[in-house]
């Protein structure tokens, strides 16, 4: 009796305040565990509720993505914007240059038009031989020339502000490329851009036949 | 049938894991170390184009992005000033939070700084960026949330040693100061002036609890919301993985070119993409070859995220995917974009692989006579 009381009493001895807490949600008392509840409630509703816009807006446009179109666009623009249509669903079949040329005033007050300048050729010249290309020539030009015929239509003509965007931006390029291009006492004019695209030859192991010929988009001039 | 005991007690499992402990701490540190390194080894490599890719006076100038941005409302301080000095500080700063997020240091404040360099100045040039820092952009933002340094850190050295320092404090207190301006000058607007207020009150209640009050149950709930917020983020990573593995694989499938299995013989003729036109040359040589890779990319792609149910086979597809893009990196000049899809693919690595590795790079360490932070803090996290 006496021993099994002893154990009794020693069972009943409140555990020592320093006993380390049980980790998570089990190692907190009530009030603290309906906080601990209700956040975790909130985060997974947020996590989930950001998934579900994320996968609506780089899914293909359908029902239930056409019907929440504000809400999804409102919450992905601007930070969330993604895009992983890589080389889908067919990749780039051809190669696009963007060419420059200007009008040039000679020193002595002579109007002359350069011949033609491949920019694109000089990033892909950059490129080559590179294990670490730089964004300024793979990227910049390429993109910036998918900017303006994105905010363009066939005839040049821009599409509200991005439209205006893309051809001042376009014109800084090219106006950097030119930098110290002219020979003494000449000044730029004029320039002109323009994109020469080629098609990709089919593979040679292929029976098909591409055409290969290369077609030219020409801008107007833009006047400095 | 399910049985209603064992469903019950699983939850309680399951609570007690998401409540209890920030899951995947070697993954969520690769993740770290990672992309800070990719940004950073990026930083480095575009140092002398710094000015023409996010330069004031770039071709896309300042009063170009402020126009965009007046539009489409991007989060960049580099809008707070057009002065090239504000701009080098940006940059440079961008560099050391990456340098000092992939060490692990103060990581929670380092991570919010990177957060911010990386969204300056991507969205300062938005044209200028690939697929690669457009995944970066997102893992930036998702790193904030998770508990990356509780391995494979400086921090998790010190939490080993014991010591705290005045460094939180102090990178707080710079933080809010710079909060503070940019709310009340109205440089945020609502939503990152309420995530900046939320992470700077968090830090610093974290703080005072640390310090007055470490064995209180208050201090225990703050562990246990950092865990929640960890395992959310983590969550959100590796879904996001899988999204961009699914959308690049589905719309894949809708290209008459990777039906035909020529898709890949077209990039490898694009001056833009062809760094190496002998080697290009070569694999566009065979028709099966690039069959075989066009199919299998796709495949591939479209496949992992169902992978994920079975280790084995999912792991057999993670190296698959690492090769193919240390393949790309090359082939296409793409090292950047191919660095941050390995940064992403490697938060599906097996821990005992991640735990080796660290095993490894330690015991490289120590027999240069070198026993660096990554050493030590890597091989006290063993046991955890």
């Amino acid at each position: 009796m006496d021993s099994n009381e002893g154990k009794l009493a020693e069972r009943a001895v409140p555990l020592p305040v320093t006993a380390p807490r049980a980790a998570g949600i089990a190692g907190l008392s009530t009030p603290y565990r309906v906080l601990a509840a209700v956040a975790l409630g909130a985060i997974a509703v947020a996590a989930c509720a950001h998934l579900a816009l994320v996968f609506l807006h780089v899914a293909p446009s359908n029902t239930v993505s056409k019907r929440h179109a504000a809400t999804v666009d409102s919450w992905i623009y601007p930070e969330f914007e993604q895009n992983w249509k890589l080389f889908a669903p067919n990749p780039l079949q051809q190669n696009i240059a963007v060419q420059v040329r200007a009008q040039l005033r000679t020193a002595g007050g002579e109007l002359t038009t350069s011949d033609w300048r491949d920019l694109s050729a000089e990033d892909g010249a950059a490129i080559r031989h590179d294990l670490l290309p730089s964004h300024t020539r793979q990227n910049e030009l390429r993109r910036a020339w998918d900017f303006f015929t994105g905010s363009h239509d066939d005839d040049n003509k821009p599409n509200g502000e991005r439209g205006a965007l893309s051809e001042a931006y376009l014109r800084r390029i090219a106006l950097d490329r030119l930098a110290g291009w002219q020979r003494g006492g000449e000044r730029i004019v004029r320039i002109q851009l323009r994109s020469a695209t080629t098609a990709v030859a089919a593979p040679k192991w292929s029976a098909e036949r591409t055409d290969t010929q290369t077609y030219y988009r020409e801008l107007p001039w833009w006047t400095l | 049938m399910v049985d209603p005991l064992r469903a019950r007690a699983a939850a309680e499992r399951g609570l007690a894991r998401v409540t209890g402990e920030a899951l995947g701490p070697y993954q969520s540190a690769v993740v770290r170390i990672g992309f800070a390194g990719t940004w950073l080894f990026f930083l480095l490599r575009e140092f002398p184009n710094r000015h023409e890719l996010y330069g004031p006076d770039g071709p896309w100038s300042w009063a170009l992005a402020k126009r965009l941005i007046a539009t489409n409302h991007a989060f960049t301080v580099l809008m707070w000033s057009d002065a090239t000095w504000w701009f080098e500080a940006v940059y440079v700063v961008s560099v050391l939070a990456s340098a000092l997020l992939v060490l692990g240091w103060r990581t929670r404040a380092t991570s919010v700084v990177f957060m911010v360099g990386v969204l300056s100045l991507q969205n300062r040039s938005v044209f200028m960026g690939d697929g690669g820092d457009n995944v970066i952009h997102l893992m930036a933002v998702y790193l904030v949330l998770t508990r990356c340094a509780q391995v494979w850190s400086l921090d998790a050295r010190r939490t080993e040693r014991g010591g705290a320092g005045p460094a939180g404090p102090v990178l707080w207190g710079v933080l809010g100061a710079v909060f503070g301006y940019g709310a009340l000058a109205g440089r945020f607007d609502a939503l990152w002036a309420a995530a900046f207020g939320a992470l700077w009150v968090g830090a610093g209640v974290w703080w005072l609890a640390g310090r007055y009050a470490p064995e209180g149950e208050g201090r225990a709930l703050l562990d246990v919301l950092a865990n929640l917020l960890h395992n959310a983020g983590m969550l959100v990573i590796m879904a996001e993985v899988c999204l961009i593995y699914a959308t690049a694989g589905w719309y894949k499938i809708q290209g008459s070119r990777w039906q035909d299995g020529t898709a890949l013989y077209y990039p490898l003729g694009l001056d833009y993409f062809t760094p190496w036109p002998g080697l290009s040359a070569l694999l566009a040589g065979s028709g099966t070859v690039v069959m075989l890779l066009t199919y299998g990319t796709v495949a591939v792609q479209v496949a992992f995220p169902f992978t994920l149910f079975n280790r084995r086979i999912k792991n057999a597809l993670l190296a698959v995917m690492m090769l193919e893009h240390l393949g790309i990196a090359v082939v296409l000049g793409l090292p950047f974009f191919s660095m941050a899809m390995i940064a992403a693919d490697a938060v599906f690595l097996p821990t005992g692989f991640l735990v080796w590795l660290g095993a490894r790079v330690a015991l490289v360490r120590v027999r240069r006579g070198r026993t660096g932070p990554v050493a030590v803090a890597g091989a006290g996290a063993v046991g955890r």
